[in-house]
């Protein structure tokens, strides 16, 4: 799993490329998330357009990164839910939880909105 | 299209992707519904991530066999490891309500569960755990009609 960081009006993108299966990418996440609440970094959207396929324990780390910024009073969005990745949410009812949306644009309004 | 594809690999995580693979052309040659493929492949990725972390414990020299076996109406795909089997009863909890939806692990075994027609487990002696997962290869009459 790669990931690489960018920022738009101060919403950051964490655009993901490859598969989300657990293992070392856990740990990657949970610095990543950390780094970002240190720098008082709070809104982030992931992207999943490059995400092939993830497994639940790919899952639980998006779960987690969406606590972790929660609790640093901040907020975690998904970008490009794919089919495959909409059904996991859907049958878990994590689809509750998480707000995805289709278009990079409306992400961030979505936190600019308030 | 009768027969089996099966696969035998040492447990190391980036096989998953071969498996991922090979699901996904044995599916599009049986079946042309999206939802369904789906629901098998992420089944199977569960199915195989279980083996290789739970069933080897990330043990590469212990392999795991899966072997797809298709029939004219459904898929049946069997996920042999060489471990010493689990307790899956459970994880087979209530994953969706409030109280667990929050949980980082646990819902692999729900999610096969709940994607798939059928789902055993049985131990095979001088092996390990072997899981069965069985789907029907087109939409059930009157089925849910998904409303994301």
């Amino acid at each position: 799993m790669r990931i690489e960081s960018r920022e738009i009006n101060g919403i950051v993108i964490l655009d993901l490329q490859g598969k989300l299966m657990g293992g070392p990418d856990a740990e990657t996440f949970k610095t990543t998330f950390h780094k970002l609440l240190e720098k008082g970094q709070k809104r982030v959207v992931v992207n999943l357009h490059g995400v092939d396929w993830i497994n639940s324990t790919g899952m639980g780390i998006l779960i987690s990164g969406y606590t972790t910024m929660r609790r640093g009073g901040g907020d975690l969005r998904l970008l490009h839910v794919s089919d495959r990745i909409q059904s996991i949410l859907y049958v878990t009812k994590l689809n509750l939880i998480f707000k995805c949306f289709d278009s990079e644009d409306e992400a961030v309004a979505s936190f600019l909105d308030g | 299209m009768a027969g089996t594809v099966a696969l035998e690999f040492p447990s190391e995580y980036k096989f998953l992707n071969i498996v991922d693979l090979v699901c996904g052309e044995v599916v599009q040659n049986l079946c042309d519904n999206r939802e369904i493929s789906n629901e098998i492949a992420i089944s199977v990725i569960e199915a195989v991530t279980n083996a290789i972390e739970h069933g080897n414990c990330e043990c590469s020299d212990q392999n795991v066999r899966i072997a797809f076996i298709c029939k004219e109406d459904r898929l049946c795909v069997e996920v042999e490891d060489c471990g010493k089997g689990f307790d899956y009863q459970c994880y087979l909890q209530n994953i969706p309500d409030p109280a667990n939806v929050y949980h980082l692990r646990g819902r692999g075994i729900f999610i096969m569960k709940n994607m798939m027609d059928s789902l055993k487990f049985e131990m095979v002696p001088g092996h390990g755990m072997k899981v069965r997962l069985e789907k029907a290869l087109k939409p059930k009459a009157g089925g849910e009609v998904r409303k994301d």
